[in-house]
C-alpha cells in the first residue's frame, strides 16, 4: 500500500533523528563531542578572516586602480608633449637635420610613453583577480556558514536527544533550502586539470560556440 | 560608428571600473553602472542604452536572468548583451548563447579579446 507522503516524510525524519542519535553517541564514546564544538566556535572566526582577506584584497586592487588612473593621465600629458616636440622640430626649417638626435630622443620618449600605458593596461587588467578570488572567498564562507549551521543542529539536537528520549521534530531537522541559481553557478574553475565540463581559455570558448553556429 | 552608451553591470565594482576603463581606451567613453539585474533592468528600462555588458554571477538577479528579461522584453530585446564572466562551465556558455547572449568572454580576459568581441558584434549590428 502507498504511503502518504506526509508518513513518508515522518518516517524519514525519525530515521534521521535514529542517525543523529547515534552519531550523538559515537561522539561521545570516542571523546569527539568538545571536538565538534571547538570546530563550530572556530567557524564564525574562520568565517570573518577570510572576508578580511576579501575586503583588504579588494582595497589593494581599488588603489592600484587609483593609480593607475593617475600614471595613464601623466602619460597621456608625456605622449602629447613629445608629439608637440616633435611637431616643434619638423616645423623649425633644417632643426631635423641640423640635430638629428633630437628628433630621436622625442621618437623614443613618445614610443616609451606608448609601451608604458600598455604596461598600465596590463596591470589594471590584473586587478580582476579581486573578482575572482572574491567569488572563491564568497562560495568557502557560505560553505562554511552552511557547515556551522549544520553541525550547530546536530549539536543541539544530540544535547537535545541526551535529556530526553522524545523523538525528533521534523521542523527542528535544518532541511537544506532548495538550491537558488545562483548557487548552481560554479564560479571560478580552481582545478580544471583533468574536467572536460569546463573551458580553461578564451579560445576553448570561442571554438565551442562555433561548433554549435553562434 | 554611432557614439554608444553602455551598461556595464557586475556585483564587482574592481571588475565594473577594470571594463569601464577598458571600454574607454578602445574609444567608448559613455557607460554607466549597474551591481545586479534587478539594478541594471531598472536602469535598461529608465534610460537609453545601446550595449549591455554583463557578468552572470550576482546577487538579486545573475546575468542569465537578466538576459532572460531583456530578451523578453520588446524594448530591450535589440539590445546586444556581452556576457564577461568566470563562469567556465561548457553548460553555462550554450546556456548563454541559447538565451540570446551576442559574445561571452571568460574572466581573466586581455583587452584585444575584448575589442575583438565588440568589433564581432558592431559588424553584426551594422554598426
Amino acid at each position: 500500500m502507498d504511503q502518504q507522503p506526509h508518513e513518508h516524510q515522518t518516517e524519514i525524519f525519525q530515521r534521521l533523528g535514529r542517525i543523529t542519535r547515534q552519531l550523538h553517541d559515537a561522539l561521545n564514546e570516542l571523546g569527539y563531542t568538545p571536538v565538534l564544538k571547538g570546530a563550530v566556535d572556530e567557524l564564525p572566526d574562520a568565517r570573518s578572516r577570510l572576508q578580511y582577506i576579501a575586503r583588504l584584497t579588494g582595497d589593494a586592487a581599488e588603489k592600484v586602480l587609483n593609480r593607475v588612473d593617475e600614471a595613464k593621465a601623466e602619460q597621456d600629458a608625456v605622449r602629447q608633449h613629445s608629439q608637440q616636440l616633435l611637431d616643434t622640430i619638423g616645423a623649425v626649417p633644417g632643426l631635423k637635420w641640423a640635430m638629428p638626435e633630437l628628433l630621436e630622443w622625442s621618437q623614443k620618449i613618445q614610443h616609451g610613453s606608448e609601451r608604458t600605458d600598455a604596461h598600465l593596461t596590463e596591470i589594471m587588467l590584473a586587478q580582476d583577480f579581486h573578482d575572482l578570488t572574491g567569488q572563491v572567498i564568497k562560495k568557502v564562507v557560505a560553505l562554511a556558514a552552511t557547515i556551522e549551521e549544520q553541525l550547530l543542529q546536530l549539536l543541539l539536537e544530540s544535547a537535545a536527544q541526551a535529556q530526553s528520549e522524545a523523538a525528533p521534530q521534523p521542523a527542528s531537522l535544518a532541511a537544506p533550502a532548495p538550491a537558488m541559481r545562483r548557487e548552481q553557478l560554479a564560479g571560478p574553475v580552481v582545478n580544471p586539470e583533468g574536467r572536460t565540463d569546463v573551458v580553461t581559455d578564451q579560445s576553448q570558448v570561442d571554438d565551442l560556440l562555433a561548433s554549435l553556429g553562434f | 560608428m554611432p557614439e554608444l552608451r553602455f551598461l556595464i553591470v557586475d556585483d564587482f565594482s574592481t571588475m565594473r571600473r577594470i571594463v569601464r576603463n577598458l571600454l574607454k581606451e578602445i574609444g567608448h567613453t559613455d557607460a554607466d553602472e549597474a551591481e545586479d539585474g534587478v539594478v541594471a533592468l531598472h536602469k535598461l528600462r529608465n534610460g537609453k542604452f545601446d550595449f549591455v555588458v554583463s557578468d552572470i554571477n550576482m546577487p538579486n538577479m545573475n546575468g542569465f536572468e537578466l538576459l532572460t528579461q531583456i530578451k523578453a522584453d520588446d524594448k530591450l530585446k535589440h539590445l546586444p548583451v556581452l556576457m564577461v564572466t568566470a563562469e567556465a562551465r561548457k553548460e553555462d556558455i550554450i546556456a548563454a548563447a541559447q538565451g540570446g547572449a551576442a559574445g561571452y568572454i571568460v574572466k581573466p580576459f586581455t583587452k584585444a579579446t575584448l575589442e575583438e568581441k565588440l568589433a564581432n558584434i558592431f559588424k553584426k549590428m551594422g554598426w
